[in-house]
């Protein structure tokens, strides 16, 4: 399983080459918590799709994996590249703004990037990722009929809710937040195995 | 002798076709064609031996193991080839390899370096960029290179130029030299096989025909070749399937012994080619549908 990881971050070297500095460059301005989930998705999928096509599901599939293996290469090896954007946006606030990143933005990204990810990779086992921006689309399209039918100030309470988030002091919350989050990817595993399980080539 | 592959009445459904309760058995040492028009479960069948496939009904059993517990101990020692490019298009052989080898405990770089001289492959060059029959060759040495005991071609000539399809058969020759490997393979080319087949399974609508040594079906069929005058109902059934004009009739019998003592000197009898088999048992399995 180790060498299906190791796959993933050889095939996505040429994107991470890119991104990397971009990411970098973007932590000069703006907050590093939508760049940073922004980043992770964008890499993590991308890593998801060059594995999609038939072929190279027949090509996986023959090699001494077993399906389980498969699947559990691409929710582990979306951890290290979380991490890996993590830790250069660690590296990069150090060195460009001379400041610790907050430990509690960090735990917030890693957060949201596993929820979208624990959401994504299920139904892109089903559909194929390339119907997740249509997916998207019509969250969001439902998103802005609820911001604007029924509650006009969602936005609003939503930046407040992250800003009260990481005020609060709690620590007892935040582990309670990441059990939650932790227990949501896991069962997404899981579901992505019996999902692909079925699958046929 | 010992069987590498058994299928054991083996059911699987899709949407318009079906393989309908299909054993198969593939000895160890020998190299097996499998042989059957377009469209007729070959493919399935293969994807059903390496997984990529579960029956609905029936076992599969490869090395005698099971893939519900041996999965990777048995994929460990089959090479496959696909009639497809199943390697990511923009890479190199080289880049291809160091994905493919650590999957394998008994990864041979001397061999792969071996045979990536022999077939003049590029390393360096992106696999788009391959032509069928490179891209054959690519798929034939990754397959090759890890000393498995049993090799998978699903049409592995297809395609391909015929001197190329000359040197892979004497490249499949020599690896049965040992007599430990078993190659099994998929073709609608059989004058391929003339060249290497012990045995040949036929299948026909995901039906199994019949599995025969090559020799067998030489001493056992026969085109026969007389007037029309001598097909009544008794002898009609004499046959595989008869095709008439008016000049006269040509069938195929699977007994030549019996024809020759039912019509003597009264018909001619030639030996069948494999296409003559597969054309005539078709014609047959649809007469009786």
């Amino acid at each position: 399983m180790f060498n299906l990881i190791r796959k993933d971050i050889v095939l996505v070297k040429p994107t991470l080459m890119i991104m990397l500095p971009i990411l970098v460059l973007s932590l000069f301005q703006g907050p590093s918590i939508y760049i940073g989930f922004l980043f992770s998705i964008a890499i993590i999928m991308s890593a998801f799709a060059s594995d999609e096509k038939t072929s190279i599901n027949t090509l996986l599939n023959s090699l001494p994996y077993t399906r389980k293996e498969i699947v559990s290469s691409k929710y582990i090896g979306a951890f290290i590249f979380l991490s890996l954007v993590v830790f250069t946006i660690f590296i990069g606030n150090l060195v460009i703004h001379k400041e610790i990143t907050i430990w509690k933005e960090i735990l917030f990204i890693v957060c949201l990037v596993m929820v979208t990810i624990s959401l994504f990779f299920p139904f892109s086992y089903k559909f194929k990722s390339q119907y997740l921006l249509i997916g998207t689309l019509v969250l969001f399209v439902l998103y802005l009929t609820v911001v604007n039918f029924i509650f006009q100030n969602i936005n609003d309470k939503i930046r407040e809710f992250v800003g009260m988030l990481l005020a609060l002091q709690s620590s007892q919350l935040y582990l309670l937040v990441g059990f939650i989050v932790t227990a949501l990817y896991v069962c997404s595993w899981l579901l992505s195995i019996r999902i692909y399980s079925k699958k046929i080539f | 002798m010992e069987n590498v592959i058994e299928l054991q009445h083996i059911q699987k459904s899709f949407d318009g076709f079906q393989l309908k309760d299909l054993s198969l058995t593939v000895k160890k040492g020998f190299v097996t064609g499998f042989i059957g028009g377009n469209g007729v479960g070959k493919s399935t069948t293969i994807k059903l031996i390496m997984n990529l496939l579960q029956p609905d009904n029936g076992t599969v059993s490869i090395f005698g193991l099971n893939y519900k517990e041996h999965e990777k101990e048995i994929k460990q020692r089959i090479g496959f080839v696909f009639d497809e490019n199943i390697f990511y298009e923009n890479l190199t052989l080289a880049e291809m390899k160091k994905i493919i080898k650590p999957a394998y405990k008994n990864w041979d770089d001397n061999l792969f370096a071996q045979y990536v001289k022999t077939f003049e492959l590029p390393l360096n060059k992106k696999i788009k960029t391959f032509s069928k029959g490179m891209m054959m060759k690519a798929s034939l040495t990754m397959a090759l290179s890890h000393h498995a005991e049993l090799i998978i071609m699903d049409e592995p000539t297809s395609g391909l130029d015929p001197i190329f399809r000359r040197e892979l058969l004497d490249i499949l020759h020599d690896l049965m030299q040992d007599g430990e490997k078993t190659i099994f393979f998929s073709t609608h080319i059989t004058t391929d096989l003339d060249r290497i087949a012990d045995y040949i399974t036929f299948i026909h609508k995901g039906e199994h025909l019949f599995t025969k040594e090559f020799y067998k079906i030489e001493e056992e069929y026969a085109i026969v070749k007389g007037g029309n005058e001598l097909l009544d109902r008794d002898t009609e059934r004499e046959f595989v399937s008869i095709r008439k004009s008016n000049h006269g009739f040509e069938a195929l019998t699977a007994n030549k012994k019996r024809i020759e003592n039912i019509f003597g000197e009264m018909v001619m009898l030639e030996k069948p080619t494999l296409e003559d088999i597969m054309f005539y048992t078709k014609k047959g399995a649809e007469q009786y549908v």
